[in-house]
């Protein structure tokens, strides 16, 4: 794709004066996503992929490069306040991320740099992602994917020697086994042994996986309270 | 200018470490031709240590000493907060231990849990430095990264010193306009001379430099040349480039913008430049750890701030080669305007795609353009 023309539509659409206007033609794969004026900003986002575009698949955004989904995203700092640049010395390195398709934001302000606080922000906006778009399960004819398999214990039944080691929650893999995972508890409503006889494995072992991670405990004690169940400890 | 208000117990460790202040700094260099780059903090041997408690002491001290600053510096000259203020202290930590050591150690500061308080805690620097550079930092506005010796920037360390701008947040997006416009659009720029003029500590260099290998196999073709009028500043900017393993791609020579670059007029891929564009009138009012400490020679550019930026026009013109990338940083959007109006009236016909580029605060930043 033309990328000069690309950045000439995101320069337009900042509000900023330019000198060469030639509209960029949209290439077939790829649909271009409408940014809001009153936005401030540089706008990462040019074209998001036909993968994206399809909504009865929300799980692949986590599948996304980071810079795939990076373009999804609206990234700014925090202040706007004052002439900026070599005016400054205030480590202004904050960064804040916003999702455009689904509107989750993240944020990062602790690493030293931009570019650092770009990747932490990333991150965490995978982490959210996954705690928050629900993907339907049909129970019928339930198999765990392979990425659900990969952060389960070798105790699962389920697993083959495909599925590799467990993975962890510090592995960035862990975020799509995750997703998947909480896709289960929300079809079965929450009940950890019915998930854990989808899984293959028992009751235990799943409340031990579910507990190995604050956010993942977090998000399945918030539906379990809402469905009027016991927290898990 | 800077007053030395140094406690009793450090002044001779103060004295002796502390970096002559900018004005005699600049003397000093300017009569001598070797400049020798400080190490950075983090970079030092561990081959000092204190006890965990004589450590906690001295982070409450710290701690408390940030605190005392509240929003005094915000109202004063919209400097740091206590907020930012603590954060850095956690830097200062993070850069002073060995990295094996944080998880175990930087937590105890901030318990109150009082076991084996007198384990020993291996150092970068003597713990009375520490004392007396956070003391610099709050009471003489000393910027963090002299301080630390250091400015994270990108994903690189790039050391820093009295003498040499600290690389700003907003400068980083160059680097993108570089892969994102300039790389994609003519990756045969990649190959081939690209400058960085008024470099300092080589940051725009340095990233560039690897923004062009990662386009090409290998380094085949790639050269930056960074130029910088200031010895200090070459003399970083040299240290940095060999940090990096980068000495056969990035090339520093002294002079001021494109007068070194005499032997490559007209055969330039790219120009980059973050150049002085602060009018002289609000260099005064600047919040201290810029106005005080920076080097003005990187900051005041003329009385509307835009002398420089008018010369790197008139010089791309000339040097770039057809269809080469410039991309400047200015003050903001009316230094911008007043850039592509000079070069639609006063440079026809000699550059295509001229645009102006957003910073992430929403302050029009950069002005970028190729030539025809």
């Amino acid at each position: 794709m033309n990328v000069m023309k690309s950045v000439d539509r995101i320069v337009r659409s900042n509000g900023v004066s330019l000198v060469a206007k030639v509209p960029p033609p949209l290439p077939s794969s790829c649909f271009f996503m409408p940014l809001k004026r009153k936005s401030i900003g540089y706008h990462w986002q040019l074209y998001c992929c036909s993968v994206s575009n399809n909504n009865s698949d929300k799980s692949c955004y986590l599948t996304l490069k980071d810079e795939e989904l990076m373009r999804q995203c609206q990234m700014t700092s925090f202040k706007a306040s004052g002439p900026g640049g070599q005016h400054r010395n205030k480590r202004e390195s904050a960064v804040r991320l916003k999702h455009l398709p689904t509107g989750i934001v993240a944020q990062a302000v602790e690493d030293r740099s931009q570019h650092m606080n770009r990747s932490s922000a990333l991150a965490r906006l995978r982490t959210l992602i996954a705690l928050k778009i629900r993907n339907p399960v049909s129970l019928e004819s339930y198999s765990p994917p392979p990425e659900l398999l990969q952060i389960l214990p070798q105790s699962s039944t389920l697993r083959t020697s495909d599925s590799g080691p467990q993975i962890g929650p510090n592995n960035p893999k862990f975020v799509s086994g995750m997703q998947a995972l909480l896709d289960l508890i929300f079809a079965v409503e929450g009940s950890i042994s019915d998930a854990a006889k989808f899984l293959g494995m028992s009751t235990g072992a799943l409340s031990r996986l579910i507990l190995s991670d604050d956010s993942l405990w977090k998000a399945v004690n918030e539906l379990r309270v809402s469905k009027g169940m016991k927290s898990l400890k | 200018m800077l007053k030395l208000r140094l406690p009793g117990l450090s002044r001779g460790v103060c004295a002796n470490f502390r970096i002559p202040n900018p004005c005699c700094y600049s003397n000093s260099v300017s009569s001598s031709i070797d400049v020798k780059p400080k190490v950075p903090l983090y970079l030092r041997p561990p081959s000092f240590s204190a006890s965990l408690s004589e450590l906690s002491m001295w982070h409450k001290w710290a701690k408390n000493l940030a605190s005392s600053v509240g929003s005094t510096f915000v109202n004063l000259d919209n400097g740091p907060d206590s907020t930012l203020l603590h954060r850095e202290l956690n830097w200062l930590l993070q850069d002073l231990i060995e990295l094996q050591h944080h998880s175990e150690i930087l937590p105890r500061l901030e318990s109150s849990n009082n076991e084996n308080l007198d384990v020993r805690v291996a150092l970068r620097a003597p713990l009375e430095e520490i004392y007396c550079v956070w003391r610099q930092r709050i009471e003489e506005r000393r910027p963090f990264q002299y301080v630390v010796g250091c400015e994270h920037w990108r994903d690189l360390v790039l050391s820093v010193q009295e003498g040499v701008l600290i690389p700003r947040p907003e400068t980083e997006m160059i680097i993108e306009l570089v892969e994102d416009v300039a790389l994609n659009n003519s990756p045969e720029l990649a190959q081939g001379f690209w400058a960085d003029l008024g470099t300092g500590s080589g940051a725009i260099a340095i990233a560039a430099a690897r923004a062009l290998r990662s386009h090409v196999n290998g380094d085949a073709g790639c050269r930056v040349i960074a130029t910088d009028l200031s010895p200090v500043a070459v003399a970083v900017a040299t240290s940095n480039v060999q940090r990096y393993g980068l000495q056969d791609v990035v090339e520093v020579r002294k002079g001021s913008w494109f007068e070194p670059l005499k032997d490559v007029k007209g055969e330039l891929s790219g120009v980059l430049s973050n150049p002085p564009y602060i009018p002289s009138d609000d260099i005064s009012g600047l919040q201290a750890e810029v106005g005080r400490h920076e080097p003005t020679l990187a900051l005041d550019g003329g009385a509307s701030g835009i002398n420089d930026l008018l010369q790197l026009i008139d010089g791309v013109a000339s040097m770039l080669k057809p269809g080469g990338f410039f991309a400047f940083e200015t003050n903001g959007g009316k230094q911008c305007k007043f850039l592509v109006d000079y070069i639609q009236n006063e440079k026809p016909g000699r550059f295509r795609d001229i645009n102006i580029v957003s910073d992430f605060a929403g302050i029009q930043r950069f002005v970028m353009g190729f030539r025809l």
